[in-house]
């Protein structure tokens, strides 16, 4: 919530940066945590899993968004990058309607998306350090800090959700504690703490 | 002896661990290279800096000369030859008899004046218009070395000539001048050859002279050294190198190489 809030504090560096698009992102992150969290207030379901399903579906042009605007591509690569965005949502949608189907944790989905994310940040991140000029410093750069924790944050989810079933079932934890609980909340923390701090950034490098 | 559950979550733990410590090195290195990025630019934009700083000095010194020698064959050469026509003209009297042939040795004078004064104008005018030629500066600065008698200079060239930039001829020039005022100033040579090898990618001048030698490290170590210092630095802006041996009693050989690009 917080990271969000920075987000619109900082729009207008966010903006300057072509990182707009964080807001939203952003937006539907909170709402899901928010739904996933206290879904038995709103709904009628034993699990949260659907949120989060719809959450994976929702989210991924957003990232290809984001990523698109990320990598500063001529008009065919984006529409390369566009087309690359509907295949992806369409197997996306049937996992979610057919394979695994929308009650259980598209497990397939997550491990998918955080691949995509992986690959995507690695080209732009690539990109980044071909293309900077020789007078700025990439840690100057928001776009290098994001999309260092999307890749980041993505390799532990990679490893997470890919194995969320097998957690869930065999209650694998620390202190008691499963360890899907354990790992990612601390991931989160990181993730967005290092999201605000890039939008500071963004904010402070606008004002330069 | 941990359960196989507590096994399988250290490795996950491991795993996570081991892919957070590639992803930080990848970004490292990113981070890294493009560190290196910037300080080679940086190195790049200092001799670029360099050389201009060397390229503006040469010019301002070359001028300098220019003017030097200009004064200085007006005043050696067409004004003691003026003067003589002005003595010669004085003794003329009205009213007395004409002495015809000193009347034409004063004319001769005159035309004589008149004459190294349009070449010296020549040679200037060509000297600005012309683009910047290494081999006929350097004969050219040999035909006034040789004109003093006072020290036998050869030339030699090797190999196919290549254009060189204007900018590098420039700085070469006045490596070489710097290299035979040191043989005329303080060498004490009778002989100095000037050799230009002409490589593939680069052009090597050898000047080698037959003086009383000195001992090239000390000197170049001692704040005495800053012709010597000059040399190498300005052979090093070109992006070439400069390398200069002596030994009291064996005379000096300066070489210093330059890229053609």
């Amino acid at each position: 919530m917080s990271s969000l809030l920075l987000a619109l504090v900082c729009r207008r560096g966010l903006n300057y940066f072509g990182l707009g698009i964080l807001i939203p992102i952003l937006v539907l992150d909170n709402v899901t945590e928010t739904l996933g969290n206290n879904y038995k207030l709103f709904t009628h379901l034993f699990q949260n899993h659907v949120i989060f399903n719809v959450y994976i579906l929702l989210s991924t042009p957003l990232f290809f968004y984001l990523f698109a605007s990320m990598l500063g591509g001529n008009m065919a690569e984006r529409r390369r990058l566009r087309w690359i965005a509907v295949g992806v949502e369409i197997l996306l949608l049937i996992n979610f309607c057919f394979v695994q189907g929308w009650g259980e944790f598209n497990t397939f989905s997550a491990l998918f998306i955080s691949f995509i994310n992986i690959i995507l940040s690695c080209i732009v991140l690539a990109r980044l350090t071909m293309r900077k000029d020789d007078e700025s410093s990439l840690l100057h750069d928001p776009s290098f800090w994001i999309n260092s924790l999307i890749l980041l944050f993505n390799l532990v989810q990679l490893l997470i959700l890919g194995l969320y079933k097998y957690i869930v079932t065999n209650h694998l934890g620390i202190s008691n504690q499963n360890l899907y609980l354990a790992i990612m909340p601390a991931a989160n923390a990181v993730y967005y703490a290092g999201l605000s701090g890039a939008f500071l950034l963004c904010q402070l490098q606008k004002n330069k | 002896m941990p359960t196989a559950k507590e096994q399988i979550t250290t490795t996950i733990l491991a795993v996570i661990l081991v892919l957070l410590f590639f992803g930080i090195l990848f970004l490292v290195m990113l981070s890294y290279f493009n560190f290196r990025r910037r300080q080679n630019a940086e190195e790049k934009r200092e001799m670029q800096a360099a050389f201009e700083g060397q390229l503006s000095q040469a010019r301002l010194e070359i001028q300098h000369q220019t003017l030097s020698y200009l004064a200085q064959e007006i005043h050696d050469n067409v004004g003691q030859i003026l003067s003589l026509a002005k003595i010669q003209l004085s003794s003329f009297k009205e009213g007395e008899a004409i002495d015809f042939p000193l009347l034409d040795d004063a004319r001769e004078n005159v035309a004589r004046s008149l004459q190294d004064l349009r070449s010296l104008s020549k040679g200037l005018h060509a000297g600005q218009i012309r683009s910047f030629n290494i081999r006929q500066a350097v004969d050219e600065e040999v035909q006034r070395i040789r004109r003093t008698g006072a020290v036998h200079v050869s030339v030699t060239s090797e190999g196919d000539e290549h254009s060189i930039g204007d900018d590098k001829q420039l700085i070469l020039f006045r490596i070489i001048q710097e290299c035979l005022n040191n043989c005329l100033k303080h060498a004490g040579a009778t002989n100095i050859n000037i050799g230009f090898n002409w490589y593939s990618t680069q052009l090597r001048v050898r000047v080698r002279d037959d003086g009383q030698g000195f001992d090239a490290e000390k000197t170049l170590r001692l704040s005495s050294g800053l012709g010597l210092q000059s040399i190498l630095n300005r052979a090093r802006v070109t992006g070439g190198s400069g390398d200069i041996r002596s030994r009291p009693g064996e005379g000096t050989v300066v070489t210093v190489q330059i890229p053609y690009e």
